[in-house]
């Protein structure tokens, strides 16, 4: 704990740079409107909150309630603007006609003040703000990853206005929403006090909807409905968890309930309700939906709703939670419906062509394999979620950013239309390969992740089953993409093209990220997940030069690291090598011709060879899958909430 | 450390030259069964040599990277079986090396090659599965992902893991792309695919998925080995007969479709490995 005074200045400076600030600098980038002053301000909010959150690296664990924000009492705030919210959602349940917002945010307020107002005792003070290191690994994703997107977003977004031919920029707007978006998580996060958490829990709830509805098309404004009225339906579980808990306990501290593992009678019941609200909002089936819908809006909001907020609420929830459901039938359940949700939504990703779903179903399903892990709770599980929440938010946010800066160019997110997209865009083709390979090979984070929870689920039967179907199926859908990208007829030289310095600077910065924090990962392991691990768990692993060992199990990291890099070099030199050899075209079975892919074939008529991926609908396609997957996983859900019952 | 630098100089070198002569007696034993005399047994290494000599050709230079990624990932994943380490990882790194084998398929734009590929992705979603259990069910028996601890066990895996090493089979079928399996490529590259995955691979680069092959080849009888580890007799068994095995029912068998494929491994593997680990588990 931190004890010295200046030091508790300092936590409280960062603190208020990585919540308030953004809030404020939101605002300022909705009243001015002048470009270049909102890109001053979306780098420099960026840029300070990044160093905010590496400088809370050596300072964590610490904790406080801070008494009053420039002279009004902190919990009178969150109060006033908790009910402001709500009412503001209330008003979009109006605005929409949608008789389910308006029910469940009427539902909310009704709860909400019975809380606050006849619940509560005037006197009760709860812990408000507690960091370990769980909360500094989602702050430092949400600050770092979170902020590149932004400042990805300052070139992409000037393409789409002038795409879209507005007469009046609604720039403003959009940065608005985004920066408080990035506040609004980094409270969340370091909320203790579970009022503070529902209402940042809420925010995103709001912001999310802001943005899917952000070009107003009918589409646009028809799925932002569907992400509130979800979302909504996750915050009255919230809040129905809330008064549970408090006439249980009398206290809403996040850490009180995992000390003390409440875990029999109405507790448990909070607890399963809170595991669905981070279904809800981590997008699990059957409320897809929300998240499938949500790539109508512009791309870095996907790629921000995707890696570093809104679903990591979901499973960061989870995970804060998991060592208070250690041993009960909730947590079976929990992996259960994890390992459904990973199995299926890869499932479901084999059959898309589009791009941007193939992503948006990776997503569920990677978050499901967390959620599993979550709820194996076992170390080797825990550490392995922690491992790809940092990892996912990494690379989902990079690929997400290509597929966006590839859109721009070729107009279309569908991946046939990718096809030899080396000979346009070699630089962005080759970082979205690097990208694939990221999700799917050692000894990249993403498999390190997933090699710790398939050793960690191999003693129960049902979710090891799902993980080993489910695990093969993304080989399917990436590699595919991959080679998709990569084939072309030979187009000579390397040349980049030309794209905006922050759109090279967001995507190069990730992509490196992705495969420097893979090198660091023995590194990573010791010196923040032991910690983030909190004394709740043995730590698994032994590292020993770069290698993680545990009793059953060894993955040289740092060995194979340097044997990747070696075959990767050669495999350079051999391409370079390759550029000198002849050229040949491609077999065709026929008389080739001069022009690519075109064979002289009978009565000497000239045949074009095509040949698409096979996206195999008949098996994988959402019409066939989806109404069966939802059904599964509601029985589960149900499972989940009656069980705890 | 002299021990290691030897276990993964016998990875390196003496692991494809096994693999080489099985592939050898495989090409002996099928003209056998077909009533020909066959090639010599080094009659593989001739064919790499010759190949390896070949003026380099390619229809795309990323190509040349895949077939140098595959062939590492294989190596790799040989050596480290023979540096005894974890089954899980070997599974995922020999992964690699059939992923960058489609993906150098696919920077071919020919059809041939892109079926090929296709295909080959479907035989990787059919066998990984079945091999991820295989593995889990080893680890229920023996405790242990690690191949030094599975050597060590006191008792032929194969009297508690009889499905499983039956599911084993098939893997190794597909993995080795035997008919009916022999979907994404095959020997006889006459056929309605041409030569499937490889179609474009020439020369030198060829060479390498050849040799990349041998590795697989070793890899895939080490799997076996796991199952008859308490003797040397028993390794050596019981590796001949699956080997064996395979090549008779490689040449009894007709080329089946992906569907079939798909439909009859997951039903027939995931049955038996169900039915093998709720065994395990009840123990």
């Amino acid at each position: 704990m931190v004890t010295n005074e200046w030091n508790i200045v300092i936590v409280e400076e960062l603190i208020f740079v990585l919540i308030v600030l953004p809030f404020l600098a939101a605002i300022c980038s909705y009243l001015i409107r002048s470009g270049a002053v909102r890109s001053f301000i979306v780098l420099a909010t960026g840029s300070l909150m990044a160093a905010s959150a590496l400088l809370l690296i050596p300072r964590v664990p610490f904790a406080f309630s801070p008494k009053a924000l420039f002279g009004v009492g902190v919990h009178d705030i969150i109060l006033a603007a908790d009910f402001f919210l709500l009412f503001l959602i209330l008003y979009f349940g109006f605005k929409h006609h949608s008789l389910v917002i308006k029910i469940l945010a009427l539902f909310q307020i009704v709860l909400m003040a019975y809380l606050e107002f006849f619940l509560i005792r005037d006197d009760a003070a709860f812990l408000t703000i507690y960091c370990d290191n769980l909360t500094l690994i989602m702050v430092l994703i949400i600050s770092i990853v979170g902020s590149i997107i932004c400042v990805q977003a300052i070139p992409y977004m000037k393409n789409h206005e002038e795409h879209l031919d507005l007469k009046k920029s609604r720039q403003h707007r959009f940065f608005f929403v985004m920066i408080l978006f990035l506040g609004a998580m980094n409270g969340l996060v370091l909320s203790n006090d579970m009022v503070f958490f529902y209402f940042f829990f809420e925010v995103t709830t709001l912001c999310s909807f802001l943005l899917i509805a952000h070009d107003g098309t009918e589409t646009a404004i028809k799925n932002a409905v569907r992400a509130l009225w979800m979302n909504s339906l996750g915050g009255a579980a919230f809040i129905v968890a809330l008064v549970l808990i408090y006439k249980e306990m009398g206290a809403l501290d996040m850490q009180r309930i995992v000390h003390t593992s409440p875990a029999a009678g109405l507790c448990l019941l909070a607890l399963a309700l809170l595991c669905f609200a981070a279904f809800t909002k981590a997008a699990q089936f059957p409320f897809q939906g929300w998240l499938l819908g949500a790539m109508v809006a512009p791309t870095p909001v996907s790629a921000l709703l995707h890696s570093s907020t809104m679903v990591k609420v979901g499973v960061y929830l989870v995970l804060r939670l998991a060592p208070a459901m250690n041993g009960t039938f909730l947590s079976q359940c929990v992996a259960l419906f994890g390992g459904f949700t990973f199995l299926a939504a890869a499932a479901l990703a084999v059959g898309q062509s589009n791009g941007k779903k193939v992503l948006a179903y990776s997503t569920i399903s990677n978050l499901g394999l967390i959620f599993a892990c979550a709820g194996l709770n076992t170390p080797e599980a825990v550490t392995a979620a922690i491992l790809l929440i940092i990892f996912h938010a990494v690379i989902k946010a990079l690929l997400f950013l290509c597929v966006g800066t590839i859109e721009q160019h070729i107009e279309s997110r569908d991946i046939e239309d990718m096809r030899g997209l080396y000979a346009q865009m070699p630089l962005t083709a080759l970082i979205t390969v690097m990208g694939v390979i990221m999700m799917i090979m050692p000894p990249f984070g993403i498999l390190l992740g997933k090699w710790m929870a398939m050793e960690a689920a191999a003693r129960n039967l049902y979710v090891i089953i799902m993980l080993a179907v489910g695990s093969a199926l993304p080989v399917m859908y990436w590699a595919r993409w991959a080679g998709t990208l990569m084939s072309d007829p030979f187009a000579g030289r390397f040349r980049p093209e030309r794209q905006p310095l922050l759109t090279w600077g967001a995507l190069a910065s990730l992509c490196a990220a992705g495969g420097i924090l893979s090198i660091a990962s023995p590194w990573l392991y010791s010196r923040m997940i032991i910690p983030a691990l909190n004394g709740n768990y043995v730590p698994p692993y032994t590292v020993h030069v770069g290698i993680l060992e545990n009793s059953f199990g060894v993955f040289p990291v740092l060995p194979l690291c340097l044997v990747a890099a070696l075959g990767f070099v050669i495999s350079i030199w051999a391409v370079r090598r390759a550029a000198r050899a002849r050229i040949i075209a491609p077999y065709l079975s026929g008389l080739q011709t001069a022009e690519p892919g075109v064979f002289r074939g009978p009565m000497n008529r000239l045949v074009k060879a095509e040949a698409r991926n096979y996206y195999l609908s008949s098996i994988f396609g959402e019409e066939r899958l989806t109404t069966w997957i939802n059904l599964g996983a509601a029985v589960l859900l149900t499972l989940l909430v009656g069980g705890a019952l | 450390m002299i021990n290691t630098c030897a276990l993964i100089l016998a990875g390196l070198v003496a692991a494809p030259l096994v693999g080489g002569l099985v592939n050898g007696l495989d090409r002996i034993l099928t003209a056998r069964f077909q009533a020909r005399v066959g090639p010599p047994v080094v009659q593989p290494f001739y064919d790499v040599v010759k190949l390896l000599g070949k003026e380099k050709t390619v229809v795309n230079v990323w190509q040349a990277f895949c077939a140098y990624c595959y062939l590492a990932a294989t190596a790799i994943s040989v050596v480290l079986f023979f540096l005894q380490s974890d089954l899980l990882l070997i599974l995922f790194i020999q992964a690699v090396g059939a992923v960058f084998l489609v993906i150098g398929a696919l920077s071919s734009t020919s059809p041939y090659s892109q079926v090929g590929a296709q295909r080959e992705l479907l035989q990787i979603l059919s066998y990984e599965p079945l091999l991820v259990l295989v593995t889990v069910g080893i680890y229920l028996e023996t405790g242990s992902f690690k191949i030094g601890q599975v050597y060590a066990w006191n008792e032929p895996l194969l009297l508690k893991l009889p499905f499983l090493f039956v599911v084993l089979g098939y893997a190794l079928t597909i993995k080795l792309r035997k008919s009916p399996f022999d979907l994404s490529t095959s020997h006889h590259g006459h056929q309605e695919l041409v030569k499937g995955l490889l179609t474009d691979y020439s020369g030198p680069f060829l060479a390498l998925t050849e040799i990349g092959h041998w590795f697989e080849v070793v890899l895939i009888l080490g799997l076996c080995s796991l199952f008859w580890a308490t003797s040397w007799i028993g390794m050596i068994i019981i590796v001949a007969t699956t080997y064996f095995l395979e090549i008779v029912i490689d040449n009894v068998s007709a080329r089946m479709t992906w569907r079939w494929m798909l439909g009859y491994v997951w039903a027939m593997g995931l049955t038996l490995s169900v039915v093998n680990l709720v065994w395990l588990y009840v123990e």
